[in-house]
């Protein structure tokens, strides 16, 4: 028989500050002070003071050494109103995230519907589609590199070998296929990842639902529309806004591949920000902070709006 | 106690320095000093070994001194620069080429060398280039030349015959390109990749004899527009070499270092338009991606425009060179480190190992070494040549004709991108006027 539980004396402070907790002790604030401030510090430092200096350095013209000068609105208006490169980076960045976001989430729940509806080779597949997922940018995007080459990729050796070396092309040089080519190189490394998650939501789906509407004869389509997509509702909009914001903040992949070129057909704001800041012959960086600022804005917009136009607004029973 | 121990002390550094002043020891450091020292060119081995062995050397002959090197790629280090420079922290010396002296000067992150460094052991000319408010702020160390490198067997097999000037006519060089293309060779290898400058060789060299120094010094100034009819000239033949085939389809992509083993070894192409510093990768051990030990390289000139103000002229620049920061709180040994890349004895080390021409003063009369025959080529190649000094990103000083410059006239116009009237009025709306 197991011991009885003494619910009759509620918790009592002990001596040296500890608390009791439901384990048996709580820590006092000095320890959770001491076991805190690392994670805090490195956040204020690296993450909080950041942002802060960035927003300041926006409204100013940082000279060297940090000497500032301040210009209010300037820097802000000369990028909406002077600044054509901005307006092509944003172009490109919007096109990116729009058709990058869609194709991303549902290409990842495509995956993730053949994974759960059980496809021949189905533990094989699982592993090489989230594989691209563990490698790092820098190698996915130098394989890129060689796989959209003209003479020896790929993508070229394909096409002539089918028949159609008409299409060939060189794909990151070519100004009207750069940015689709380095969107597919993002795309193929993340779908993975979307992959797992839906694939994850799916088995948390309660089988009964399910089972029943198998018995009410529910074809497959109906009970993906109608049912599994609905019950995927929290997991898609999480995804949804989580993608967009990494599209919206695209830089390394780009930087590997074309560095925004060819003649800035894959400049994305990310990119434009870096060359601003490092490669324009200034140490100013109230510019490129202010369009910094200003993309923030935007993104945080972007998922507000998001999160409410998408949220559910009835909660589903089961 | 304390008295004996400032006597112990007084007696050991009298010891010393009779010791130092007699030549027995070498000169100490009061205390232990560390310089460091941020440099460029990890991946050419020759110049890593040339600046380890002068930091060794400064040590041994200052005991307490150490220097710390720190190697970086140019992006890297330039980056790692402006925001450690920002911060007020940064290296004691850091590499830096003439394109970044005007800001860096005006910054005040660097500081003057007239007083601080041996300038008898720099070509004067070299020193100028490093010059602004009657100032000099950098050592220069690496003289770039722009060669047009060639495969000589490949020449051979295309029948064509260097002219004994070294200089194809412009209508000679358009046909070299077409046969080679014809015959399924590679015409140009080039690779703007990694680089905003390398796809511009050939249009900036034929730039230069067409207008002549003064009016090239202008163009790039945004003194001169673009839309000067000696500039479409240049720009119209540079279109006919593009559409001719001239350069790799991936020439986009293709990386600095990649551009060197496509034109010597996979798949090979006639020519190589490119600095000088060509040694630096290309005399590296095959199996490091250096050329094959037999590789028949030859030397010619850009070729000459019709109409030109200077067909002799070309284009040289300082590229490797170290400054002094400003906030240094070790001048004195930091410029000590500077003078012990620039002896006499490094220098012939640099001829010997680097094979470029240096910014210091050697005193050897030829060259040896395995690749002897190639430095003397490169001399023998620019007999009578007069030099413009300075590359067009070195003059620019605008950054959104720099970007322009890296895009369209590196990039774009060479990939067969761009019209001519498309590029001039990019050009001129980046730069002219600015």
């Amino acid at each position: 028989m197991p011991p009885a539980l003494d619910t009759s004396h509620p918790a009592r402070p002990r001596p040296g500050g500890r608390q009791p907790t439901s384990d048996g002790w709580r820590p006092s604030l000095a320890t959770l002070a001491v076991l805190l401030a690392p994670a805090i510090v490195m956040y204020l430092g690296f993450t909080a003071w950041p942002v802060v200096r960035t927003f300041y350095n926006s409204v100013h013209l940082v000279g060297p050494g940090g000497d500032t000068e301040f210009v209010g609105l300037r820097n802000f208006s000369d990028v909406l109103t002077a600044d054509p490169n901005f307006w092509t980076a944003v172009r490109n960045t919007a096109i990116f995230t729009v058709v990058g976001t869609t194709i991303d989430v549902f290409g990842g729940l495509l995956l993730a519907l053949c994974l759960f509806t059980r496809v021949p080779f189905v533990r094989s597949l699982r592993v090489i589609w989230f594989l691209p997922v563990l490698m790092s940018y820098v190698v996915v995007g130098v394989i890129w590199v060689w796989i959209y080459d003209y003479d020896w990729g790929v993508v070229n050796l394909v096409l002539r070998a089918i028949g159609l070396g008409s299409l060939e092309t060189a794909w990151l040089s070519n100004p009207s296929t750069a940015l689709w080519a380095v969107m597919g190189t993002h795309l193929w490394k993340w779908l993975g990842f979307n992959m797992i998650v839906f694939l994850a939501a799916l088995h948390a789906l309660p089988s009964e639902v399910l089972g029943a509407a198998e018995l009410d004869n529910c074809g497959w389509l109906a009970k993906l529309v109608y049912i599994i997509i609905p019950m995927l509702r929290p997991t898609l909009v999480n995804l949804t806004v989580l993608s967009f914001v990494g599209k919206m903040m695209i830089f390394d992949l780009v930087w590997i591949m074309t560095q925004g070129g060819p003649l800035w057909a894959t400049e994305t704001v990310s990119t434009y920000v870096y060359k601003r800041a490092f490669d324009w012959n200034t140490f100013d960086l109230g510019y490129p902070s202010a369009i910094a600022v200003l993309w923030f804005l935007i993104i945080i917009a972007f998922v507000v709006a998001m999160s409410l136009l998408l949220r559910q607004r009835d909660r589903l029973e089961f | 106690m304390g008295l004996a121990f400032t006597i112990r002390r007084a007696c050991f550094g009298a010891c010393v320095g009779v010791l130092a002043g007699g030549g027995l020891v070498p000169p100490a450091h009061a205390e232990d000093v560390t310089i460091t020292v941020w440099s460029h060119e990890a991946d050419e081995p020759a110049k890593v070994v040339f600046r380890n062995k002068a930091a060794h050397d400064l040590e041994q002959a200052h005991p307490g001194l150490h220097v710390k090197l720190t190697w970086y790629e140019k992006d890297g280090l330039y980056t790692a620069l402006r925001t450690a420079l920002a911060a007020g922290r940064g290296p004691d010396v850091f590499y830096l080429e003439p394109d970044q002296l005007h800001q860096y000067v005006s910054a005040h992150y660097i500081m003057p060398l007239d007083d601080l460094v041996n300038w008898n052991a720099i070509y004067p000319w070299a020193r100028e280039v490093w010059q602004e408010n009657g100032k000099t702020w950098g050592i220069p160390q690496e003289v770039n030349l722009n060669v047009m490198f060639y495969n000589k067997d490949w020449m051979k097999k295309l029948g064509v015959s260097v002219p004994a000037d070294g200089q194809f006519s412009q209508s000679a060089f358009l046909d070299l390109v077409k046969k080679a293309r014809a015959a399924g060779m590679a015409p140009i290898s080039q690779g703007v990749g990694d680089r905003p400058y390398p796809g511009a060789y050939i249009l900036g060299e034929a730039l230069l004899h067409k207008l002549g120094k003064d009016d090239y010094a202008k163009l790039w100034t945004g003194k001169l527009s673009f839309q000067d009819p000696r500039v479409v000239a240049a720009l119209t033949w540079v279109k006919q070499l593009v559409d001719a085939g001239a350069y790799p389809k991936d020439f986009s992509t293709m990386k600095l270092g990649e551009s060197f083993y496509y034109f010597y070894s996979k798949p090979g192409a006639a020519l190589f338009p490119m600095g000088s510093f060509y040694s630096g990768r290309a005399f590296a051990p095959p199996d490091k991606g250096g050329q094959p030990a037999d590789f028949p390289l030859g030397i010619m000139l850009f070729p000459a425009m019709d109409g030109a103000a200077c067909n002799r002229c070309e284009t040289s620049g300082i590229g490797s060179s170290f400054v002094i920061n400003a906030a240094t709180k070790h001048p004195k040994e930091a410029a000590e480190f500077l003078d012990a890349m620039s002896t006499p004895q490094m220098t012939d080390m640099w001829i010997d190992t680097v094979y470029e021409p240096a910014a210091m003063k050697t005193t050897t009369q030829g060259f040896s070494g395995p690749h002897a025959d190639y430095l003397n080529a490169l001399m023998a190649s620019q007999k009578g040549v007069e030099y413009f000094t300075g590359m067009p990103l070195d003059i620019m000083q605008n950054g959104q004709c720099k970007d322009a410059f890296g895009q369209v006239l590196n990039s774009a116009f060479p990939a067969g991108l761009l019209t001519v009237d498309r590029a001039v009025t990019m050009m001129n709306a980046a730069c002219f006027g600015h």
